[in-house]
């Protein structure tokens, strides 16, 4: 069963590599995945999140817990104190340092945050991924996300030319 | 779980939350990225997925002749949002080279465009995947909209057929009214009565809160009403309109239905929001005086009364009219905010 503390349900999360996480009830519906596991009332103990080893889980936790709306009794300081558009600032800052991380954390964040449903999560690290690809070559494309190219020269070339306005 | 510093994503990773969310423009190229990627984002499942990342954003089109390959349908959304620079506001998102001549975009749904030549050879056309086909079992008929049947999810056509028109050749005993065609099916129109149907191929549709809308202009001193074909039960039925001298256009604007109309001088737009739509209730949100003398001095005439398209960005409205060959986009105040030389361009 779920522990109390101050008066808040708390949720155990774990990982594959063993490690247990304790976070507030609200912090872990950030993710959409793991509130229906609540709402169904599947998750009466420690909830294992598979394929999200305990570094990434780690992160993925630091971002809900800046990002849970921060109301009841000691979220109230920081928002009464501080004006919506400086808080929403104030994030916009603490996110672009977040995602300061290598391409293979953020490839696992983006899938972290594609199953755990984190729709903050997910458009915040797909974006430089979607501006690199936005703004790349193929052959580089290919080469950041390792994919591997199995168009003969000929079939590739036809390709271009369906949509040649768009390699212009 | 320790990575080897060259993995990438998954595909079901890179396709569902990748690709699906980038502009149509990179998704054309990356088309050519491997088999894998080319297949899935051909499918239908795909093309609603990337739509619905998309902005919905006022549609518009151009044809340009490129010589030997014939006609080139530009499709370019107008980009209203703040902060862009002029040449990104009017950008190209599908280039269709389909040695058709003159065509003309008659309807969008979901991303699928319904083509036309001359109004009675009609194509369906997928722009991400360059697919397109004809659609014969229609030709003759007049059309008044599309649509997606949410309870098959086919999307399908109203169309209206009427003896008088001018295509004496086809079936004979053909009833008056309008029909319903299922795109990609092999069945002819199905007739669904409603011989008055007519009147709705004067004016375009848009589809709102599941039925498709059309403003019926009458006789000015009458009242007008709007007229919806609710898209699940397939029938029609009317609604109240405020009344308004002639032509309206119907837009969607922050969840609501809106309605643009001039006055006869064609001096002033009058902008109407249905503020709840279930009791019909209309108020008018914004007369907008347009400065034509000042605008015909700078840009050319303007003579297009009844192509203007209402946006609306953060709260803000921008209207985009056509004065000669150039669109401009004016602001609440009848303020000019932006021109764009572009003779050719087309409003859908």
């Amino acid at each position: 069963m779920a522990t109390r503390e101050a008066g808040k349900k708390m949720i155990m999360l774990k990982s594959p590599d063993g490690m247990e996480f304790e976070v507030e009830e609200a912090v872990a519906m950030e993710s959409q995945t793991i509130r229906k596991m609540i709402e169904d009332d599947c998750a009466d103990t420690a909830i294992l999140i598979p394929n999200i080893n305990s570094k990434i889980l780690s992160r993925v936790i630091e971002y809900c817990n800046k990002h849970v709306p921060t109301t009841g009794a000691t979220g109230a300081a920081a928002s009464d104190t501080v004006a919506p558009a400086a808080l929403a600032e104030d994030l916009k800052i603490w996110d672009a340092e977040f995602i300061k991380v290598n391409r293979a954390t953020r490839f696992n964040l983006i899938q972290a945050a594609s199953y755990l449903n984190i729709k903050g999560l997910l458009d915040l690290t797909s974006q430089t991924t979607i501006d690199t690809i936005s703004d790349n070559s193929l052959e580089e494309i290919r080469s950041f996300l390792s994919t591997k190219n199995d168009y003969l020269p000929e079939e590739e070339q036809t390709i271009r030319r369906e949509n040649q306005w768009a390699f212009q | 779980m320790a990575d080897p510093p060259n993995r990438g994503l998954p595909d079901e990773i890179s396709i569902w939350e990748i690709l699906v969310r980038l502009p149509p423009k990179a998704l054309l190229r990356c088309r050519a990225v491997c088999r894998a990627w080319r297949s899935a984002t051909s499918t239908r499942d795909f093309l609603l997925a990337h739509h619905g990342h998309q902005l919905t954003l006022p549609l518009l089109y151009g044809c340009t002749n490129v010589g030997v390959q014939g006609e080139v349908l530009d499709i370019i959304p107008f980009d209203h949002r703040p902060g862009l620079a002029a040449a990104d506001q009017l950008q190209s998102v599908a280039r269709l080279v389909l040695g058709l001549s003159y065509p003309c975009v008659e309807a969008s749904c979901n991303g699928l465009l319904l083509l036309s030549l001359g109004r009675r050879d009609f194509f369906v056309c997928n722009p991400a995947t360059r697919q397109y086909a004809p659609l014969r079992q229609i030709y003759g008929y007049v059309l008044l909209g599309m649509y997606p049947h949410s309870p098959t999810g086919e999307y399908r056509l109203l169309l209206y057929w009427d003896e008088d028109l001018i295509y004496p050749d086809l079936a004979p005993g053909t009833q008056d009214g309008s029909y319903v065609f299922t795109l990609g099916s092999g069945e002819p129109p199905r007739y669904t009565g409603y011989p008055d149907s007519g009147i709705l191929m004067f004016s375009n549709s848009i589809l709102f809160h599941g039925s498709l809308h059309w403003h019926i202009d009458k006789d000015a001193s009458t009242s007008n009403m709007i007229m919806l074909f609710d898209t699940t039960s397939e029938s029609f039925r009317q609604m109240r309109a405020p009344v308004v001298p002639g032509h309206a256009s119907l837009f969607e604007m922050d969840g609501m239905l809106g309605m643009s109309s001039f006055n006869h001088a064609a001096t002033t737009i009058d902008i109407w929001m249905s503020q709840d739509y279930d009791s019909e209730a209309w108020a008018l949100k914004y007369r907008v005086d347009l400065p034509v003398t000042d605008l015909t001095a700078q840009f050319g005439k303007f003579t297009e009364t009844w192509n203007v398209v209402v946006t609306c960005w953060n709260g803000d409205v921008l209207m985009l009219i056509k004065f000669g060959e150039w669109l401009l986009q004016v602001d609440a105040d009848g303020k000019l905010v932006a021109s764009f030389h572009r003779k050719l361009v087309r409003f859908t």
